[in-house]
Parts: C-alpha cells; structure tokens; sequence
C-alpha cells in the first residue's frame, strides 16, 4: 500500500467547511422556500443561519482561490487543451462508469498531486468552482440586500430572475451531492476517498492504481 | 227809499224778501205778500249793473287774502277736530286692545294676540294714523267680527291697507320688493316690516350696515321653493357672528347683492345654489383655491358629479369655523361622506389617540392633506405619509427586519400595521426605465381590443399568458411595461384601522409561506387621468407563473410566491441525482459475477504463470 499525499491541509479544511456549509445552506434553504412542507424552525431563523452560512460559503471560497492562486496548483482543474484528447479521456472515464467498473476493469485515472481529477470531474468542477460557485454567491448576496444591490439586481433582469437562477443552482447542487458522495465510495475501499480527505493520504494498493 | 214791508201796496219792479231770500218779480202796482214784519229791499235794475262789475272786482282781488283767511281759520278748526275724533277712535279700540291675553282664533284654529302696545304703535312711523285708518272694515260704529281662514290669509288681507297710501310704483322702486312681492305666494308686507311695530325702514335701514339691512328680513322665516326642494334662507345672527367670517358684510361674499342690488336667480337646486355660493371662497383664499382645484374632489366636481364637496360642506357656509375645529374628533367633516373611514379610524391608533385628548394625533387631514386631498391608491403604500410623523421607521425597522428596505418598499405599512386585514397583492402598470405609471390611454392604444378583452370580468381574473401577451405588445411599441407590486390591504377602509405598534406583525411566516393567506387575492391597477386607480381581478396563479418572470420582475416573496414551474424542475434534478448511486449500485450488484469470473480467471491465468 502507498500513499500519495493528494489533500493538502488547506484544501481538506476548505472541503469540509464546503460540505457542512452546503448540507446546512440546503436544509435552510429548503425552509426557505418550502415552509408550507417543512417547520423545522421559524422563516426568519432559516434566513438568518442562511445568510450566516452564505458568508462562511464567500470567505470559504476565497481559502480555495487564494490557496490554488498562490500555490499554482490550479491547473488541476483546467482540462487538457487539446479537444480531442478531453472528449478521448471523457469518453473513456465515462466508459469506465458505464461499464469498465462493472466488469471489474481498473479506473483509466490515477491521481495524483499534480493530476489529481480525471477529465470529467475536471469539467464538472472547474464549472461549479469558476462558474456556479460564484454565480450562486452572487445572486445571494444580491437577495441578501435586495435595495443595496437593486441596481444589479435590475441589470441581472430583476429578483425573480435572481432568485430563479439561485434556485436552479441550489437544485443542481443538491442533486450533483449525491452523485459526489457517491463517486467518493467508489475508491479501493469504500471509505478511501473519504479517509483521504481527513488525513490527506490517499492509499493506492501496491498492485495497482486506486480508482 | 229802497226798503219795504210786508202788506204794502208797491209799483212794477224786483223786490228781494230779506227774510226768506226769494226775489218777486212785480209786473204791476201790487199788494207785497206778508205782513209788516217780512221786509223787502226793491233792487234797481241800473243799480244792479253798476254794482255788479264794481263788487266783482273786488271779489277777485280780495279773493286771495281771503282764501288765506280761510285756509288759516278752516285748517286749524278740521286739526282739531281730527285730533279729537282719533283721540276717541283710539280710546274706544284701546278700550279693549290694551288688555293682554285678548287673542283671536282663526277658523283653522290659529291664534293671535289681538293686544296692542299703545306706546309703540305711536313711535313707529305710522304714529299719526287712526286704527281704521288701516283696518278700515272696522269704524267706531261697527267692529264685524272677521273670518279669516288663517293668521296668513289675515296678514294678507290686512297688507292690502298699505297700498292705499304706498303706490306700486313706490313700493316696486325697492329691488328687494321687487322680487318680493311679485311673486304668487308672496310673503304679506308685515312679515318683514312688522304691524304695529313698523319702523322707518328708509331712514333706519340705509344707515345701518349692510349685514343689519339684509338680516332685516334674512333673520326671519324665509324659504325659497325651487323644483320640489325649499332652501331656508333664514340666518342664525349669532352663528354668522360667532364664524371667523362674523364681521363681514353679507355682500362680501353675496357679491351680487347689495341695499340698492337684489338679482333673482334661479337655481336647479339646492346643490347648484351651493356650489355657485362657494366660488366666492376664492377672492379672499386664492391659494386654498389652487390646491383643492388639483384635488380628487375638484375632479369629481368636474366630471359633473354633484356630490363632490366644495368649500361650504368642509368648512360650512355662514357657520365657518376656526381651522381647529374641523381637526377635532366631533368637528371633523369628512365623516359626512366617509362614514365607513371615519369609524375605521376611531377605532386605530391614531383615533384612540385624539379621543382620549392627544391633540397631536392624525386626524383625516394629516394624512390625506385637505384642499390638495389626492386620491389615496390602494396600489401604493402610504409609507412617505406615514414616515411624515415616524421618521426613525426605517431604522426601527432595519434593526431585525431582513431586507428592511424591499419591505418598505413592497409592503404597504398598513399591511403589517392592521394585523387582522385581509390582504391583496396590486400591481401597477408602470414604465419600467422611468418608473413612472403607464397612462391608461396609452395602455388602450397599444392594446386595441385586446384591452377591453383583458379587462373584461373573468372568472379567475386576468390570466399570466393576457399579462405576458400586453408585456410583449407594450415591448413592441417601445415601452417596457413592469408591473410593480405592493402587498397591500383588500378593504381601503381597513386601512384606518392601524393597530398599536406592539401589535403590528412580526411574524414573516404569514407571507413567506405558499400558504399564505397574503397571496391569494390579486390586482391589476391602471391610473387614470384624473389620479383614480381602474383595478381588475387577477389569477393569484399569476405571482408563481414563468410567464410573470419578466412582466413581474420586481414583486416576489421567498416561500410565499414562488415560481411553481422550478419545484417541477427540482423534484426531477433531486429524482436523478439520487438515481444515479441507486441505479449504478444495483448495476454493480447485478455484475458482480462477471467481476468474480474475471478475477478468478484472472488468479488463474497468474497461478498458471
């Protein structure tokens, strides 16, 4: 068994801050806006742990950002440039979920440090990380202060449209959660991923590379 | 020579008996009738035509002395004698009139006192005159007993005395008179001069003020009957002095009439008359003028509505009050239109407030201004009227209300301050680059029939696709329609009735909640020209449509009106993130024979190696 140190600290600490952050920001956001189906506490309590939570999300991300800027670690999440090799190493990965795994064919990815997602997860998320992450901060703040920020607010074609673009992603990412946690169980062991994300090390039998 | 007598014997010629005045014409020696005692003169005939001239030209000439004689002798006798003869007419008639209590019935059971005061009748103008010099069927011979069918058909039986001695043309040269009595039922003469009290009205009247010379006969039992409707033009002297107004003169504001001016005019009715009266407010309040002229009420006067108020129903007519006095709680006027209103707010805050002797308290025109009084929109919230008086509001309320501003914004403070009201969303149709409302006109020209189809009463109201379809024909004509919202109350009435602030709602869950009861009912608000809002029913459904997404861009409310459409969209994207783990693991758990055969193979083929 080898270990590569894949999750640096600050990286862990920023993922976990992420995952409580983003299982409380559903729950409340779900209160939200289904009060008439779930009372688990009052509106203005769930706005308020909302909003809270929301900020936590905004510096939390900037950990993330200032880390991969200054350590230049960022390329991790740029897909290869050549077009031809993304859509080859997609389909192959994809290939990999479709049926590789289920025939008991080894992962086409290895990770490490420096290559640490396969191409699918780069696209996926160098699209939440670069696009969705900061367009759901910013139509949250937007409705955090709706009359500070109504002129943005108007340009983006008003709160309706705000707040549906907010709804949408909140939806995606509680949708993409269980997909990603799911993804998480599917290293040499079911735990793997999920150990490695805590300690840092993540174990690759000596045989062969992980998933 | 010339003198005679009786029994003598006398020649041819003219004897004049001395005695009995006859002339005897003698044509022969004859015996002249009588005895000695009848005396004759004998008149020449020459004699008679000399002295006839001679004593005819004395006559002339003295005749003028002589008239003056008998003028002189004959006038202060026929004084005297009319002196005594009234002094006894008036004896006898005070005989009986001088008692109290005396009084005559007329044969409709009316009754008046017949007592007459002595000392009166004798200082007013008719002083000089005798009782029947006016109630001329009675004499002091005869005092019939009149049958009159009431006290007005007496007075004007008796009226008709005065004309006697006041020819029409004298009394028709009084304007006043002239309008008076020409008329069919007109009042008689005592009604405004009195009886037996009759002062000199020329000499009195004209020097008093003009009010004194009007209240002559204003402060009297007067109507005025105009098609089926009677105006008492009677004035209360002590509340015209007690008004702000009570030293001015009638004509100040009755310009037209004066002592000498009394114009007949004829009004359709009472109403009209009041709201001719009340143009004459301007010459002295111009300004007044200019505010209500802008006012809602003005423009219902406008548009031919009776009904709407002017100057004299607010501040009264000869009654007009301090400023005060139509700011307290009994004195306010607006009560008399707004009845409903008015109760809402006796019980509010504010009502409670001025009836228990806050004299700072709103009364009606504190908020909705008096003369400039615009029409208060039930699509707009009164927050600029309110934060008039509660200026740190909005900081009050920053304090723990999340996205304080949009609140005060969007929800009318009446729709947390009446915490029992039902409410209603309004939306406005406004230019979404000015902000300004999109003028109904305008709306009917880019609409066409399309309009009146959208107006017309549905069932549900106007539905999300007709909103969605007048956005986009607005669009294309130029103008970028935005329906502003404001959460407000159903009932403009339950308005008034603000609760004490400790009750005001706190609770956001009675609006952030699809269940909300805030959401359920829904108008659209066209402005018209004169300031009035048109409202049509709205589908509720509206607020949560994907079609309302642009046209209403501006008014949502987290939970309360979301878009039904995401939830769709989210149960499916929640559906297939969770069925990618299911499916994939039940795969894997399908196809784990194939992974065992592969591996054993595999362990195989390695063993082999």
């Amino acid at each position: 068994m080898k270990k590569i140190y894949l999750h640096p600290l600050p990286v862990r600490v920023w993922h976990w801050i992420n995952a409580l952050s983003f299982l409380l920001l559903i729950v409340t956001g779900l209160q939200i806006r289904y009060r008439d189906v779930f009372k688990l506490t009052s509106f203005k309590t769930a706005v308020d742990i909302h909003n809270i939570l929301g900020f936590v999300l905004l510096f939390n991300f900037f950990i993330w950002l200032i880390y991969y800027l200054v350590s230049g670690k960022f390329n991790i999440y740029i897909p290869e440039f050549s077009l031809r090799s993304l859509i080859e190493g997609s389909i192959r990965q994809a290939r990999y979920y479709g049926y590789g795994i289920f025939v008991g064919e080894e992962n086409p990815h290895h990770s490490t440090p420096d290559n640490k997602f396969n191409p699918m997860q780069q696209m996926a998320y160098l699209n939440i990380m670069a696009l969705f992450i900061p367009i759901q901060i910013a139509t949250g703040l937007l409705m955090w202060d709706v009359k500070g920020f109504s002129q943005w607010t108007n340009l983006a074609g008003g709160i309706k449209i705000v707040d549906s673009v907010h709804v949408l992603l909140f939806l995606f990412f509680t949708s993409f959660l269980f997909v990603h946690v799911y993804l998480a169980t599917l290293g040499h062991s079911t735990f793997a991923h999920i150990k490695a994300m805590f300690s840092g090390y993540e174990e690759e039998p000596e045989h062969g590379p992980s998933h | 020579m010339f003198r005679f007598y009786g029994g003598q014997v006398v020649k041819k010629g003219t004897y004049w008996n001395l005695s009995s005045g006859e002339s005897i014409e003698l044509e022969y020696e004859k015996v002249l009738p009588g005895n000695r005692q009848v005396r004759y003169l004998k008149v020449p005939t020459t004699g008679i035509f000399i002295l006839g001239p001679i004593s005819g030209l004395l006559f002339i000439c003295l005749l003028p002395l002589m008239s003056l004689l008998i003028v002189i002798t004959l006038l202060s006798r026929i004084a005297v004698a009319s002196d005594a003869l009234k002094s006894d007419e008036a004896a006898m008639c005070m005989g009986c009139h001088s008692t109290q209590g005396v009084v005559k019935t007329f044969k409709n059971k009316e009754k008046v006192s017949v007592y007459i005061e002595e000392s009166h009748f004798k200082n007013t103008v008719h002083g000089f005159l005798t009782c029947t010099s006016c109630h001329s069927t009675v004499s002091m011979d005869n005092h019939p007993s009149a049958q009159y069918a009431s006290k007005k058909e007496f007075a004007t039986q008796l009226s008709k005395a005065c004309k006697t001695c006041h020819s029409n043309e004298q009394v028709l040269a009084r304007p006043i008179h002239k309008q008076a009595i020409t008329r069919a039922n007109a009042p008689p003469c005592s009604d405004c001069h009195g009886s037996h009290s009759i002062s000199k009205v020329s000499g009195g009247k004209e020097t008093a003020s003009n009010s004194q010379y009007c209240l002559t006969c204003h402060k009297k039992d007067l109507n005025l009957s105009m098609k089926g409707e009677t105006l008492s033009l009677t004035i209360d002297e002590t509340i015209l002095r007690k008004s702000v107004h009570g030293n001015h003169n009638c004509s100040d504001c009755h310009t037209q009439f004066s002592k000498k001016e009394h114009p007949l005019k004829t009004f359709g009715s009472k109403r009209e008359l009041s709201i001719s009266v009340a143009g004459v407010c301007k010459g002295c309040h111009p300004e007044k003028y200019k505010q209500y002229q802008g006012s809602i009420h003005s423009n219902m006067l406008m548009q031919g509505n009776l009904n709407a108020p002017v100057c004299t129903d607010c501040h009264g007519a000869h009654s007009v009050g301090h400023k005060e006095l139509v700011e307290t709680i009994s004195g306010v006027p607006c009560r008399k239109c707004h009845e409903a209103t008015f109760e809402a707010y006796k019980s509010s805050v504010h009502g409670q407030a001025k009836i228990n002797g806050k004299n700072n308290a709103p009364i009606c025109s504190s908020c909705h201004s008096a003369h400039e009084m615009r029409p208060a929109l039930a699509s707009r919230s009164p927050r600029a009227t309110c934060m008039g008086c509660h200026r740190n509001a909005a900081e009050l309320h920053k304090e723990w209300l999340p996205n304080s501003g949009i609140h005060l914004e969007a929800v009318a403070c009446t729709a947390c301050h009446v915490p029992d009201a039902e409410r209603r969303v309004y939306l406005r149709v406004t230019d979404s680059d000015s902000g300004e409302n999109i003028s109904k006109a305008r709306v009917k020209q880019f609409l066409g029939a399309n309009y009146e189809s959208l107006t017309l009463a549905k069932a549900n109201g106007i539905e999300d696709q007709q909103l969605w379809d007048m956005y986009q024909k607005l669009g294309d004509s130029g103008t970028k329609m935005n329906l502003t919202g404001t959460l407000g109350l159903n009932d403009c009435n339950q308005s008034h009735m603000l609760a004490p602030k400790g009750k005001a709602l706190k609770q956001c869950d009675k609006c952030h909640d699809a269940d909300s009861k805030s959401f359920k009912a829904v108008s659209m608000a066209i402005i018209t020209p004169n300031g009035h809002e048109e409202r049509y029913n709205v589908n509720p459904a509206v607020l949560g449509s994907m079609f309302s997404i642009l046209p209403l861009n501006q008014f949502y409310a987290l939970g309360g009106t979301r878009i039904k459409i995401l939830d769709i969209i989210g149960i499916l994207m929640v559906v297939g993130g969770m069925s990618v783990p299911i499916v994939h693991i039940t795969l894997r758990i399908l196809t784990s024979p194939i992974r065992e055969a592969r591996r054993l193979n595999k362990l195989r083929k390695e063993g082999r190696r």
